[in-house]
């Protein structure tokens, strides 16, 4: 490289010449495709200044929590900032997000939160946002220099399993509503983390039990993940709406379960096939070395696999779970097959609501895509965040 | 390490608990299928679910605060009413054309009032009970005004939108292939991508229920040409007795939603709305208006039905949902439903509607 | 007593015994699991003799079959299976092409190309299927309409009815002739290979006329001789078929001959393709990233362009490790076809649904959709698994 600092005509020259215009077909490519990104951001534009947006924003309490009564909306915010916390915490004491993250991050927060909670919760926007910075700050400046940040860590981790309970129990507590009656963004939320959380350790069991040498074991766990990653999704829902509540048995009132719990059953059944697979590669991955060393230390099969094998299988493919993650999450759409309003749902309800809202289905079908864009979109950067972190991938 | 591993056990133990408090209190929605009668676990459980359609301008929708209402929800809250004597303990259930029957089976519901047909086959296959109809309608057919058709019989060939898991699709079926025509069916799974097609000329016809047609009519967008671009054809392709379904073998249940109805008409022919039913039950003017109300005649022994509600059920379910005439023209008279000369209109100016003496 | 625990504690020293124990166990919980299911199950009626009636509903798409509303659920059934399969094998041709496409593009030097495949990327695959189903869907219904259709002459037409394309008719030689030159292909591939071969050998090349032609252009040559002569000595069995439009007396616009692409089927197919074409994208980028960079650098190094370093070099090695994850993709490809419930497109799962609606029998109805879901990943992992073994015997 040149020692002169600034770019100088020449060299911008030079880096447009070879960048898109090295050979005949590659001028030929950028023509075609700067004539294609014209056309879309203008008919995008297009769109923009001629979208009404009130579809959206009378039905924002609908999108975001579905049918739940009005009177319990303000459970909503507790979980909101109890989640808050958690997250920035954690991102103050692992991450080391550069100013520009921190820029999207902030973004990426507030602009959702105003648009979907402006007056009368001005109020409630503001507590969140200090909460957020305070706790970032706290768990950056503090925790982080600090000699309990290990500890600190550990605890953070605990609590990221807690959020889901005490989301129930936020959801529960002083005769809250039914299950029923949850919907919206709220619901695709907890479905995918129910689904995650619970079959996360049922995943590990299986992968275990497929990667024995025992026959039995082994052949019952490859016929369940086999079967299920055979069916679609909405199918396996479908038998949960129909096909469950027969073969369940008729104690502890375990038949009668609304439909939201017998889709976080399948759902986590279905998460756990995948996530199954998805360790069973990182256990092929593990150098052979390890095992033998587990076996020359005398370990038993529990601690070896405890200690040794799964440690590493995990770690290896934290990536893989992540896309699981994000795979399960948008797959939670697919709930409305059992007529419970999600947020995709929602949106192609409500402009069925009044008859000045047809044809506003793109509004409501993009601002609904946003949503679980967003959503998607960070799950991912915090994967490759991770990989990062950990050094996977790289040789 | 010991000390963290300990903790997580502690941790994982204590969420599994809150997630199954979580779920097991969630009992205030539980309901056996299988044992006890309906109106006991619905007296029981202090809620009425109730199965309801959410995407039917007139019989059942969604508002924005997330409230339901419509023709069929105010029907729930009059059971409701009758039941636990306050409408606005129900808990209602969207269901779609293709699950609603499984979620009345499976306990799901008590109650399916969703624009249901009547017809031999779901009384006897899906082991489920018809009680009243509420409302008489008939399968039709809408089409553009300027298409040029006057029938159906007009129609060869045409490209037909239309719901699944409906006895629609059947009826469609039946009406072009008995007669020779050849058609297409597009069969969507829920109204909007079919509007869609509908308003972009996709489909040349549009069939479901004239009721809906009706609604659809009139909502339709300025922009696709409003409402005088359409018309719905005159045929009626189908009988299409549409009311409330409870489970089999649950008379008692069943007898309750079925008198809850026809007290709903009766009240209506005997001249007692939501104005002046608390006059009406402090001095019934007849010996017929008293049993309806459950009030005593001139001083006389109040009749009690047995029902297993309590006797003045009639005058709950009147001051807080409404007679029939008022239920009706609340939902459907905005929507172009005229009741003089339909099928709606009581006996006594011709119509179907004839509710069997209180007696 | 203390003889058996001391028996029983002699016996389970070794592993062995210590396995068929554990494994023991485990299999007879899991056998009275399935047995209390299948207990259940025969309290609800599974059999699919319902399948048999008439089925009284009718299909919009009725591709290879001749489906009626008289005819039994049965065939109803397959003609959604046709359906699934139509637009799955479509649908996995073209999102290999374009996941391969913007996988290279993803990596190309020009800033413009590989800024765009980022965004595409980036931005569908985090967005649910089911959302980019609906929206194409809106994008398909809003061509003009059928009486304001686009055509091409006669040759074809665009319309919200579908988009029509010129096929071919047979008469009754057609079948004949087309059996007879799938042989001669088979022929002129083995012919061709045959010649390649010694051509890699000896060096000689075969030669017609005094020129020297490789075995592929001699293979090509036969088939396209022996093709148009038997074309008209089987009196031209293939015609072009045109694509019509019109309306009946009525005024009803009909559309009659060619090969029809209806809005909905187009649907699904652009977004089965462009959404899977993410994850291939990802993919294959991936396999090229992880191939060494020396083989680029020697592909320079000997003068190869740019394009003839990606196709000849880069692209044959990198496409070998990627059939397992693109196998996955396959099936999700499969399985996601389902969602086409929602815009009308009779695939399996919808005719089934319609099918348990009508009969009320959900159980045996989803035993059929399971098993035939299940046949279908099979029989693609099979083939893949084909492939793969095929492709990775040559070379290390």
């Amino acid at each position: 490289m040149m020692n002169s600092p600034k770019l100088n005509f020449k060299d911008v020259k030079d880096w447009i010449m070879s960048s898109f215009f090295s050979s005949k077909l590659n001028s030929v490519l950028t023509v075609f495709s700067s004539l294609l990104l014209i056309y879309v951001i203008s008919s995008l534009f297009g769109f923009l200044s001629s979208a009404e947006w009130e579809v959206v924003r009378i039905n924002r309490r609908l999108l975001l929590l579905g049918r739940l009564p009005l009177e319990d909306t303000w459970r909503a915010w507790p979980i909101l900032w109890v989640v808050c916390i958690i997250l920035f915490s954690s991102i103050g004491a692992w991450g080391a997000p550069s100013k520009w993250e921190l820029l999207l991050m902030s973004l990426a927060f507030i602009l959702p939160t105003l648009i979907f909670f402006t007056m009368p919760h001005i109020w409630h926007v503001v507590v969140t946002f200090l909460i957020c910075s305070i706790s970032y700050l706290i768990s950056r400046y503090f925790i982080k220099k600090s000699s309990y940040l290990v500890q600190a860590k550990k605890v953070l981790i605990v609590m990221w399993i807690l959020i889901l309970p005490l989301t129930f129990l936020i959801l529960r507590v002083g005769g809250g509503p039914p299950p029923t009656l949850w919907g919206g963004f709220l619901l695709n939320i907890l479905l995918a983390s129910v689904a995650i959380v619970a079959g996360f350790p049922l995943g590990i069991l299986l992968a275990v039990g497929r990667a024995t040498k025992l026959p039995a074991i082994k052949t019952v766990c490859t016929i369940y993940i086999e079967t299920i990653r055979g069916a679609p999704l909405v199918a396996w829902l479908l038998l949960a709406w129909f096909v469950l509540p027969k073969f369940l048995p008729n104690l502890f009132g375990l038949n009668e379960v609304s439909v939201v719990i017998r889709a976080m059953i399948v759902l986590s059944f279905f998460a756990s096939a995948y996530i199954a697979e998805v360790i069973r590669g990182g256990l092929q991955s593990i150098p052979k070395g390890q095992l033998e060393a587990a076996d020359a230390l005398n370990l038993n099969y529990t601690s070896k696999l405890i200690v040794i094998i799964l440690p590493q299988a995990i770690r290896v493919v934290i990536p893989a779970i992540v896309s699981t993650f994000i795979g399960m999450f948008k797959d939670t759409s697919l709930v409305f097959i059992l007529a419970l309003t999600d947020l995709l749902q929602v949106g192609r309800l409500i402009p069925e609501q009044d008859p000045k809202f047809f044809g506003r289905q793109i509004e409501a079908l993009l601002v609904v895509a946003s949503l679980f864009w967003i959503v998607s979109v960070s799950l991912s950067h915090v994967s490759s965040k991770l990989e990062k972190n950990l050094g996977i991938g790289t040789r | 390490m010991k000390n963290f591993k300990s903790l997580l056990v502690l941790f994982s133990l204590v969420s599994f608990a809150a997630f199954s408090f979580a779920c097991a209190s969630e009992d205030d929605s539980a309901s056996t299928a299988s044992s006890g009668s309906t109106l006991e676990q619905v007296l029981e459980r202090g809620t009425l679910k109730c199965g309801v359609n959410d995407n039917l301008t007139g019989f059942g929708v969604v508002t924005p605060s997330g409230a339901f209402e419509g023709f069929d929800i105010d029907f729930c809250k009059a059971v409701a009413a009758a039941v636990l004597g306050d409408s606005s303990k129900v808990e209602y259930t969207p269901t779609t054309a293709s699950n609603r029957f499984e979620a009345l089976g499976s306990g799901e519901i008590d109650l399916l009032i969703r624009n249901t047909t009547w017809t031999a086959s779901r009384d006897r296959e899906l082991a489920q009970d018809f009680t009243v109809a509420t409302f008489y309608d008939g399968q039709g057919m809408m089409v553009y005004a300027d298409s040029g058709y006057n029938s159906i019989d007009d129609m060869e060939g045409a490209t037909v939108c239309v719901l699944q898991g409906t006895t629609t699709e059947l009826n469609l079926d039946d009406r072009f292939t008995g007669t020779g025509m050849s058609y297409t069916p597009l069969t969507f799974e829920t109204n909007d991508p079919l509007q869609a097609a509908f308003e972009e000329k996709r489909c040349d016809g549009w069939t479901t229920d004239k009721s809906g047609l009706a609604s659809k009519r009139a909502e339709f967008p300025e922009s696709a040409g409003g409402p005088s671009a359409l018309k719905v054809l005159p045929e009626t392709l189908s009988k299409e007795p549409l009311g409330p379904l409870t489970r089999d073998n649950d008379s008692e249940f069943y007898d309750v939603v079925q008198w809850v109805v026809f007290g709903m008409m009766q009240a209506e022919e005997s001249g007692i709305s939501s104005s002046n039913v608390a006059q009406m039950a402090a001095n019934p003017s007849n010996p017929g208006m008293a049993r309806l109300l459950g009030a005593s005649f001139e001083g006389g022994e109040v009749q009690d039905f047995s029902f297993g509600i309590p006797k003045d059920f009639m005058q709950k379910v009147i001051s807080q949902v409404g007679n029939y005439g008022e239920v009706y023209d609340r939902h459907l008279v905005p929507l172009g439903l005229e009741r003089a000369g339909s099928l709606n209109a009581q006996w006594t100016e011709g119509g179907l509607i004839y509710a069997p003496p209180f007696r | 007593m203390r003889n058996f625990f001391y028996s029983t504690m002699q016996w389970s020293r070794l592993q062995r015994n210590r396995n068929l124990a554990i494994q023991g166990v485990f299999l007879f919980f899991v056998i009275i699991f399935g047995l209390y299911l299948i207990f259940q199950a025969f309290e609800l009626e599974i059999s699919l003799s319902h399948f048999s009636s008439r089925a009284g509903f009718g299909l919009s798409h009725t591709f290879l079959t001749d489906y009626t509303s008289n005819d039994s659920r049965w065939n109803a059934y397959f003609t959604g299976v046709i359906n699934t399969i139509r637009v799955c094998l479509v649908a996995i041709l073209l999102t290999t092409i374009l996941g391969t496409i913007m996988g290279v593009a993803r990596l190309s030097k020009n800033f413009l190309i590989s800024r765009i495949a980022w965004i595409y990327v980036e931005v569908l695959r985090n967005t649910p299927l089911l959302i980019q189903i609906i929206f194409w869907q809106i994008i398909f219904l809003q061509l003009p309409h059928i009486s304001k259709a686009i055509t091409f002459g006669s040759t074809s037409a665009i319309s919200n009815r579908g988009i029509l394309l010129p096929w071919m008719s047979t008469n009754t030689n057609g079948q004949l002739w087309l059996i007879f030159m799938g042989i001669i292909a088979l022929a002129s591939l083995s012919l061709s290979y045959f010649f390649n071969k010694r051509e890699d050998k000896t060096g000689k090349r075969a030669s017609i006329l005094g020129f020297s032609i490789s075995g592929n252009l001699l293979g090509i040559l036969i088939f396209g001789l022996i093709g148009v002569i038997t074309f008209f000595a089987f009196g031209q069995p293939l015609s072009l078929d045109f694509p019509l439009i019109h309306q009946n007396t009525k005024g009803t616009w009909l559309q009659s001959g060619g090969f029809e692409l209806s809005p909905e089927f187009s649907a699904i197919l652009f977004a089965l393709v462009i959404y899977t074409g993410t994850f291939i994208t990802e993919i294959v980028r991936g396999s090229i990233q992880a191939l060494s960079k020396g083989q680029t650098e020697a592909a320079q190094a000997i003068g190869l362009s740019n394009y003839q370093v990606t196709s000849l070099v880069v692209l044959p090695q990198a496409l070998r490790s990627i059939i397992p994850p693109l196998t996955n993709q396959y099936l999700n490809l499969t399985k996601n076809s389902s969602l086409a419930v929602v815009i009308a497109y009779p695939d399996l799962f919808m005719v089934s649904r319609t099918i348990m609606n009508n009969s009320g029998h959900a159980l045996p109805v989803f035993f059929l959709i399971l098993f035939t879901y299940l046949t279908l990943s099979l029989f693609i992992s099979i083939v893949m698994n084909l492939i793969n073994r095929r492709v990775t015997r040559i070379g290390t």
